[in-house]
């Protein structure tokens, strides 16, 4: 039998044949660094909004506290966003014909709901209740970041379950008195260790790391 | 087959083919356990499969390209919120549900809105926490695509095809209607009814027949207990209600009454009784309960004492029952020999127990039995019965006729063309209604027709009009329970498909269709409940406690004297075990029994059709129910297709050889083989095959008991069961091997047994602690176990199983399906080991297959402490958690299966399929399903392991409000879904490491135990082995031998 001979066009994929060879390995590990960089975990996402609600308007300039809105957050798992009749409380009076403000006002009036996007999107298998963190002493802006800056919201961590770990294993940095979870820009005099130990301890804080704490 | 050893557990019959004197049932082994060849040759029912339901769907992220970066998750708020409602914290409500002319008191959780769970009220004097399988599963029919959606008219009789209209449409044909009645005076108006407990909806009728006299309101129940209730009209005089107390009663009698099955006030019997069934508790004694009946029941099931006899002689038993009481226990002759020897031993002990126990015994009869048999038991509880443990009560209505009667006075008018217009309320009379009337073809001489129906069923198809008939959960209503608490029913979510309820349709005949359903009941309870007051705080009360006090007039009397009708001849054959009284093919006795679909109304409930029956294991089907030997007198194989035919009716169905039914009676479970259910049930003209047959053709009148008069033929044909009962059993070696061991999973003892030896469930068993082992010369710790010991600092999960209390009532199971989204299979994929309920029910039969006695055990994830799933787990999906629980992390998993197959308990189970792999499940009419998910349970895809967590999300959410409120966990704050469920509080959850604990407690018991403790998995479950009380004149129950072993 004759020896096998490649016919002579395939010559021309030779050089892709190499290419692939070399340039595969290249490709998988840039896309394993990829995997990796805060864009792939969505750190600094930042959709745009149906309305152009700027936090750092009404929580770093008016001073409002975060539960003056996200009311819900010490009793849900939910940080509910507030509803349309939540806004028109004040916005009936202040800028009460502002055009930005059109779809709040034709929310409140129509009954269809503002459609927000969400920021922080966990997976569907993922558990999270904010009532269990906010009564602990866990700040606001230790997971959300200063949201007080921010003139459109965006995700300040990266959510990643290493980073929830992280916490759950040494929570003391993270911790401060219940009273201050809402403060931005928490700097107290002392080590904030200290602080969190203290609170951790007045509060029998331990937090777990079992699989079934954020699955099931 | 009498000489089998007494010793011997078995699982089905198939367990006993190499047992000597057996081998005449080596045959069944083939058939018994699944052939594996057989498993990729047979086309399996596609269509059926993609239509299931009750499956899983992807929740939400159901973006479709999975891995794209940022995926759009939208929020959507309310316009306005509701004062009070915190969104993501579920809401509980007390509402209503009624079966069969009784309600049931429910709590649903509600989760933003969306009714998800269903059990029963706690705080309701009659239903309690504990529920049934009925219940649990309803809330699967909320979200039913197949319930219909609009109304549906046909311009007449004669015309073919049905037209979708609107409410409008119903609302004028209702005034125009309104207008003909009012100058007629109602002629030839009649409404037909299923039976409702509701107060208001009786108003309606009682202003119906005022205004419009010659009208006529029926009412009908295929499994009606109106037989009971004409018995004591025959012993006293007036229709009662009889009441028992069993928590009040030392010997019980149920005489082929099902107490803890399908009787109405079921809950609160089961319940009353699991009470007085403590034998560690501080009671005398624990009370005894006797059951005579000819199939298997669940009372049949937890009785101490059983004895299968056809129906048929239940009456003559009575009569030489009351002979023999009323004969001071002394050997009075009884008026008709029985037959055999042993039914002759055991009517002379339980006279001799009944008449010792004068005052607190308890004669109950079924509803199968004809109304003399109750006014005979009437009188034996005269003569027995105390005060405290059976009452009477006056009947809600009184003055109706006994269903059968309205019914056929109905079908008789509707068939002499005295019927313009009828109103069918709920029920489904062209399949349900006894064959004899052929209400189907009286129908089509009645002009107009509205049925108000959930599904457009057999019966709709036949009307002229079709309502749809709004959910439970989403309708204003009343209704009492059997024991006649007013209950209130609160609507929870908004008619889903825009249905209307039985209220909201009648009112429109009487001119007040303008008045809203709420201010109906609220009249009606004014009127009523005024003990309350009645005013608007004590409505509000009423509504947010879902009962009220109005209860039913006590009836104290004594039986009058009336003639018992002479025996029939079959009855006079005894129980035809002699040679010279033989009972021959053609005066078989036939016994009418509910099936998982209950009389058919739930037929299109995947959930219900999926559970396995507790007796024969069965799913996705209905069998008809024959002895052994009966069997075998008949020339008759386990799952054959069979003939069976009363007169010329005939009927065929599947035989199913049922241990411990009694000789020469054959049960036939009704409500299946629907031909228009649904996509679950049976759809034929969707080409979707009925779920198991119609034994309607034979049921020719309405009784539920045919003596001596039916004729079995064997076809031949060979019909394959999904039953569950020989899952996993491998080949004959394994078959043996589980034969072997059954005793060591299941322990039992006589109360004397156990007071004489308290700890012997140990006894015999070889169970070293290994953790604790020293070694002999050094006396130093042994340290033989490779696992690392775990240390609990916080919590320490427990659950605790009492086999005493398990009544086999499935409620647990369906309990756990609904609230963990498990998936339902369908028939072809149970036959291939792959349902998916992380709890069952294993049910061992123990004895002589004639006369078997029966042992439960639910069986659910035993939370290991050296667990062999961890060890074998490559990814580590599941890992012991810090409170010991064997945590199963599904978003790890990668399905090897290691940990199922090493799972000794076999209590994992894996997604062979995503089970809701077809199109259709995603089609926007089925989306609706989506809606019953429980969002605090992931749904698992296909390829996934997954078991029972012990309801981790109920553990985790209590812990977060416990800590939240800053304040310890309380013992019993913590339930799990199938503890809930249990009507009989045989589970118990709690922590381990407080002592004090309900579990803890019941976990020192001296007859708690673990399962396959030999294996050193240490479960963190332990049974508590079951102790019976037999009567130490009757055979010693042959667990006692066993327990000395």
């Amino acid at each position: 039998m004759a020896r096998f001979e490649f016919p002579e066009w395939t010559e021309k994929f030779k050089k892709w044949v190499l290419l692939l060879g070399a340039g595969g390995p290249v490709y998988l590990l840039a896309l394993w660094a990829y995997g990796l960089t805060p864009e792939a975990i969505r750190e600094g996402y930042q959709p745009k909004q149906p309305v152009p609600y700027s936090h750092a308007l009404h929580v770093g300039e008016l001073g409002l506290d975060c539960r003056y809105c996200h009311t819900t957050i010490d009793k849900s798992p939910h940080a509910a966003v507030p509803p349309a009749a939540f806004c028109m409380n004040c916005h009936a009076k202040i800028r009460a014909d502002s055009a930005k403000l059109q779809p709040v006002r034709d929310a409140f009036a129509t009954g269809a709901p503002l459609k927000w996007t969400r920021v922080h999107d966990l997976p569907d298998y993922v558990f999270f209740n904010h009532s269990a963190h906010v009564t602990r002493g866990v700040g606001c802006e230790s997971c959300h970041g200063r949201i007080d800056h921010m003139e459109e919201v965006f995700q300040y961590a990266p959510l990643t379950m290493g980073w929830c770990l992280d916490c759950h294993r040494d929570p003391a940095p993270n911790l401060r008195p219940p009273s201050e979870v809402t403060t931005m820009g928490y700097d107290p005099p002392g080590d904030r260790r200290e602080i969190g130990n203290k609170v951790r301890k007045e509060n029998d804080i331990n937090p777990p790391t079992n699989c079934s704490t954020c699955h099931r | 087959m009498s000489s089998l050893d007494n010793k011997t557990y078995w699982r089905s019959l198939a367990d006993l083919i190499d047992q000597p004197g057996h081998e005449e049932a080596r045959a069944y082994l083939d058939q018994r356990i699944p052939d594996h060849a057989e498993l990729f040759g047979d086309p399996f029912s596609r269509r059926r499969f993609m239509q299931l339901m009750g499956a899983s769907i992807a929740f939400a992220g159901a973006a479709g390209l999975a891995g794209c970066r940022y995926e759009r998750d939208h929020i959507e708020p309310e316009d306005r919120r509701p004062e009070g409602y915190i969104p993501g914290v579920p809401k509980y409500y007390a509402t209503a549900m009624e079966v069969g002319g009784a309600a049931y008191g429910l709590l649903v959780t509600a989760y933003d809105g969306r009714p998800i769970k269903v059990d029963g009220n706690p705080d309701h004097p009659a239903t309690g926490k504990g529920s049934n399988a009925f219940m649990q599963a309803s809330v699967l029919e909320l979200y039913d695509p197949d319930r219909s959606r609009t109304v549906e008219r046909r311009s007449g009789p004669s015309a073919k095809k049905h037209l979708p209209g609107t409410w409008k449409d119903f609302e004028g044909a209702a005034r125009e209607l309104s207008k003909t009645l009012a100058e007629s005076g109602g002629r030839g108006f009649r409404v037909l009814s299923e039976a409702s407990t509701s107060p208001t909806l009786a108003g309606l009728k009682r202003e119906i027949l005022a205004k419009y006299p010659q009208a006529r309101w029926h009412e009908w129940e295929p499994l009606s207990r109106d037989s009971e209730r004409e018995g004591l009209r025959v012993a006293f005089g007036r229709p009662l209600r009889v009441h028992l107390h069993l928590d009040k009663a030392q010997v019980v009698a149920a005489f082929d009454a099902d107490l803890f099955g399908d009787h109405p006030d079921a809950l609160r019997h089961s319940r009353d009784f699991a009470a007085g069934r403590d034998p560690d508790g501080n009671r005398a004694g624990m009370s005894r309960l006797y059951a005579v009946e000819s199939t298997y029941s669940q009372t049949g099931g937890v009785a101490d004492h059983r004895l299968p006899l056809r129906s048929e002689l239940v009456k003559p038993f009575l009569m030489a029952l009351e002979q023999q009481i009323q004969g001071a226990g002394a050997s009075a002759p009884s008026s008709v020999a029985l037959g055999e020897k042993k039914v002759a031993d055991f009517l002379a002990v339980l006279a001799k127990d009944l008449a010792a126990s004068k005052g607190n015994a308890v004669v109950a009869v079924g509803y199968r039995q004809p109304p003399e048999v109750h006014a005979l038991a009437a009188r034996i509880n005269a003569l027995v019965g105390g005060a405290d443990a059976i009452g009477y009560t006056d009947d809600p209505e009184p003055n109706r006729p006994p269903h059968w009667v309205d019914l056929h006075e109905l079908v008789s008018a509707m068939k002499s063309g005295g019927v313009d217009t009828l109103l069918v309320l709920g029920g489904n009379p062209v399949y349900d209604a006894p064959s004899g009337l052929d209400f189907a073809g009286a129908l089509a001489k009645v002009k107009e027709s509205f049925h108000l129906s959930s599904y457009a069923d057999e019966t709709s198809a036949l009307c002229t009009w079709h309502l749809p008939r709004a959910h439970h959960l989403e309708s204003w209503g009343d209704a009492r329970t059997w024991d006649g608490t007013y209950t209130i029913a609160q609507p929870i979510i908004e008619p889903i498909f825009g249905a209307r309820s039985a209220i909201e349709v009648v009112k429109h005949l009487v001119g007040r269709g303008d008045t809203p359903a709420a201010d109906l009941v609220k009249e009606t309870f004014g009127a009523l409940a005024t003990g309350d007051g009645g005013g608007d705080l004590a409505w509000r009360k009423a509504v947010h406690e879902g009962y009220a006090k109005a209860e039913l007039a006590p009836f104290r009397g004594t039986p009058g004297q009336f003639a018992v009708t002479p025996l029939t001849p079959t009855q006079q054959l005894g129980t035809g075990a002699s040679k010279e009284k033989a009972i021959a093919n053609g005066q078989l006795e036939v016994t009418f029994i509910p099936s998982s679909a209950y009389d058919g109304r739930f037929a299109n409930n995947a959930w219900l059709q999926e559970v396995p029956d507790f007796f024969t294991k069965v799913t996705w089907d209905n069998a008809a129910l024959v002895s052994p030997k009966t069997a075998k007198a008949l020339g008759i194989a386990h799952e054959e297709i069979i003939e069976v035919s009363i007169g010329d009716r005939k009927a065929e169905l599947v035989a199913y050889v049922m241990p411990g039914q009694a000789a020469f009676s054959i049960a036939l479970p009704i409500g299946q083989g629907r031909t228009r259910a649904g996509h679950v049930g049976g759809l034929v003209e969707d080409g979707v095959d009925p779920v198991g047959f119609d034994v309607g053709p034979v049921r020719a009148a309405a009784a539920l008991l045919v003596p001596g008069a039916a004729r079995v033929r064997g076809t031949g044909k060979h019909y394959r069961l999904s039953a569950t009962t020989d899952h996993n059993a491998i080949d004959k070696l394994g078959v043996d091997t589980v034969q072997k061991r059954i005793p060591e999973l299941i322990k039992e003892a006589t109360l004397e047994g156990y007071r004489h030896d308290p700890k012997f469930v140990v006894a015999g068993a070889h169970t070293p602690d290994i953790a604790t082992l020293t070694d002999p010369t050094t006396a130093a710790p042994a340290n033989l176990s490779l696992f690392k010991e775990h240390r609990y600092d916080g919590h320490k999960w427990g659950m605790t199983t009492d086999l005493s209390k398990c009544t086999g009532c499935n409620a647990c199971v369906v309990a756990c399906q609904s609230e963990n989204n498990v998936p339902v299979v369908g028939k072809e994929q149970v036959w291939r080991n792959r349902e998916m309920h992380w709890l069952r029910i294993d049910r061992y039969f123990q004895g002589d297959p004639e006369d078997p006695h029966i042992v439960s055990q639910p069986v659910l994830c035993q939370q290991c402490e050296n667990a062999p799933c961890e060890q074998v787990c490559p990814v580590e999906a599941t890992l012991h958690s810090d409170e010991g629980l064997n945590d199963m992390v599904y978003n790890r998993c990668v399905g090897t299966r290691y940990c199922l197959n090493n799972c000794p308990y076999r209590v994992r189970h894996f997604n062979f399929l995503r089970w809701d792999w077809y199109k259709e499940m995603d089609s926007p009419r089925a989306k609706v399903r989506q809606l019953l998910f429980n969002p605090e349970v992931t749904v698992r895809s296909r390829g996934v392991m997954e078991k029972c967590t012990w309801c981790v999300q109920r553990i985790q959410n209590v812990k977060i409000k416990a800590k939240n409120e800053h304040r310890p966990i309380r013992d019993g704050e913590i339930t799990t879904a199938c503890q809930q469920a249990c009507p009989t509080d045989a589970i118990t959850f709690g922590d381990l490491n407080d002592e004090s604990s309900q579990v803890a407690g019941r976990q020192r018991l001296p007859r708690a135990y673990a399962l396959l403790a030999e294996l050193n998995t240490r479960p963190r479950h332990v049974f508590l082995a079951r102790i019976t009380n037999p009567h130490p004149d009757l055979a010693p129950a042959p667990a006692e031998a066993k327990a000395h072993e």
